[in-house]
């Protein structure tokens, strides 16, 4: 079974391999997906990599590294509507004011983050206020 | 004694969840997404360019099926980003094992896990970047998109394959492999799961309203908004585009080819039974909005060329230039009641980046389908 499936996946990727072949751009396509790699293994996971080390031994890691994941998914989908040359086509493509869009789920996230950590906080001294343990 | 090179030695990541566990974990939700752009990537393409034997078969039913597919395909390539970036990081100090290659078989494992990541990534940079209308690569989106999707799902089968031990060891909390790893790593990977998903609903939050209308006012991300463009509703190709500007209403002709042909001028197109639809422009790039057109029904104006009832329709623009000036209809678009060469919009006539004077709305196709400034009708 296992190897049928790897098999089937083998047979896709000739089957997708011969139509990037196939295009008269094909080196240029090839550039490109070894661009998507050396985007992402130089410069992103170095990057992400980093900020897991400054942050590991924080307190509220779990939460402050949620609140980094949103904050940093969030900008990175909002780089093509930022640095899209302008002008668009079109006055409906985008219409909207991204930089303010940005800036006020940025500060979303933050908001509910200080509010979660704020919460544990709270919740953390009631709980030891009933532990007679720590009287 | 042997001389001895100053050793280059990979980096060393004593960090937690760089395991077996957490990429199942985020693995397998990572590969649903994935699934799903192909899935509905698939549709869309055939909906789009459909082999000669498929064209007469598409069905026009549901009306908003394409609105649904292509809003969970870029919705879904969008919530792939968190995803993939978590997926990454977990795996990331494999991309230095020591040897870096043990043997062939090894070195081909390690050359399809690359073709895995490059395809992964890839895809979702193009396909986002299509979405704002940024082509910024010297080969044309479409056909390499294409191509390339399916170089991933192969690559994504085979990497599923080729660690399906692995993937069965850690599939549950409780599967034999998971309490092997240190107890201590178990609350974090929850809360970096959650975390994870916290991230995947920001971007989709932020983003999905652009299709999924109800969240519009969270729409504040996406390249388009359902409010904004001429009549309250976005367009993709403006009249100046297409090299249309302002028809003349007294100069518009609409010829009709078939065993009866004939011409309408604008006014005898209006005196015809008018008919009312419901339904959604369903862009390609992923937005999507519901409207009420009215106006003839393309069954009403084949009846009158004398069509056979199984007959598809060629339909020409007044656009001058653009792939999509000459669009084919198959049979099940052609006949639904829904499908009407439309003179209104919510009310008002066409403006010209809608079509003005008339424009093709069909159920259950995409919006590059929807000519705009018809002029010609074509039995076949
Ligand atoms: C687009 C989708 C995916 C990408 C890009 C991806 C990427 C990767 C990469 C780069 C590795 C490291 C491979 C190595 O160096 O040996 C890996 C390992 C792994 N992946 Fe995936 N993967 C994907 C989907 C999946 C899915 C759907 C599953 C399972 C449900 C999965 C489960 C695993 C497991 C169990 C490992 C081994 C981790 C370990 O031993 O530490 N992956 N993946």
């Amino acid at each position: 079974m296992r190897t049928v499936v790897g098999a089937a996946g083998l047979a896709l990727m000739a089957f997708g391999a011969l139509m990037v072949w196939d295009q008269s751009t094909h080196w240029d396509v090839l550039i490109w997906l070894a661009g998507a790699v050396v985007l992402h293994d130089g410069v992103i996971a170095p990057l992400v990599v980093g900020v897991g080390f400054l942050v590991g031994g924080l307190k509220y890691r779990g939460l402050v590294r949620g609140a980094l994941l949103a904050a940093g998914c969030l900008t990175l989908v909002a780089l093509p509507v930022l640095l899209r040359p302008l002008p668009t086509a079109n006055s409906s493509v985008l219409p909207l004011d991204y930089v303010r869009g940005l800036l006020i789920s940025l500060a979303a996230v933050a908001v509910l983050a200080v509010l979660l950590g704020a919460g544990r906080w709270a919740w953390g001294r009631v709980g030891r206020a009933d532990d007679p343990e720590s009287r | 004694m042997k001389p001895r090179l100053p050793a280059v030695r990979p980096p060393v990541f004593k960090g937690r969840l760089h395991d077996a566990r957490t990429a199942t974990s985020i693995g397998r939700l990572l590969g649903v997404a994935i699934a799903i752009c192909f899935g509905t990537g698939l549709i869309s393409h055939y909906l789009q360019h459909p082999p000669g034997w498929l064209a007469d078969y598409l069905p026009s039913r549901p009306s908003w099926g394409y609105r649904l597919t292509q809003g969970l395909h870029v919705a879904s390539g969008i919530a792939a980003i968190p995803l993939l970036l978590a997926k990454l990081w977990t795996v990331y100090p494999r991309l230095f094992a020591w040897p870096p290659v043990r043997s062939v078989r090894h070195a081909l494992e390690r050359l399809s896990v690359a073709v895995l990541v490059a395809g992964a990534v890839f895809e979702l940079l193009t396909g986002l970047l299509n979405t704002v209308q940024w082509y910024p690569w010297p080969f044309s989106f479409v056909p390499v998109h294409f191509a390339v999707a399916w170089l991933l799902a192969g690559a994504l089968t085979l990497h599923v394959a080729v660690k399906y031990p692995d993937i069965k060891e850690h599939w549950s909390r409780k599967s034999p492999g998971t309490p092997a790893l240190p107890a201590a790593d178990g609350p974090d990977r929850r809360s970096f799961l959650t975390g994870v998903t916290a991230a995947v609903g920001a971007v989709t939050l932020t983003t999905v309203g652009q299709s999924f209308t109800p969240l519009k006012t969270f729409d504040v991300l996406a390249p388009r908004h359902p409010d904004h463009g001429p009549q309250s509703l976005p367009v993709n190709k403006t009249a100046a585009a297409a090299g249309v500007g302002q028809v003349d209403p007294a100069a518009y002709l609409l010829t009709v080819d078939g065993p009866r042909p004939y011409t309408l001028t604008l006014a005898e197109l209006s005196a015809i039974t008018q008919h009312a639809s419901v339904l959604p422009i369903a862009c390609v790039e992923g937005w999507s909005k519901s409207a009420r057109w009215t106006g003839v029904r393309m069954t009403d104006l084949l009846r009158r060329a004398g069509a056979p009832p199984d007959a598809r329709v060629r339909v020409t623009s007044l656009e001058k230039y653009g792939s999509y000036r000459v669009m084919e209809m198959g049979r099940e678009y052609a006949h639904d009641p829904l499908t009407l060469l439309a003179l209104t919009l919510n009310g008002q006539p066409l403006t010209p980046d809608h079509g003005y004077p008339a424009r093709i709305i069909a159920p259950n196709r995409p919006g590059v389908l929807q000519t705009k400034w018809v002029t010609r009708l074509e039995v076949l």
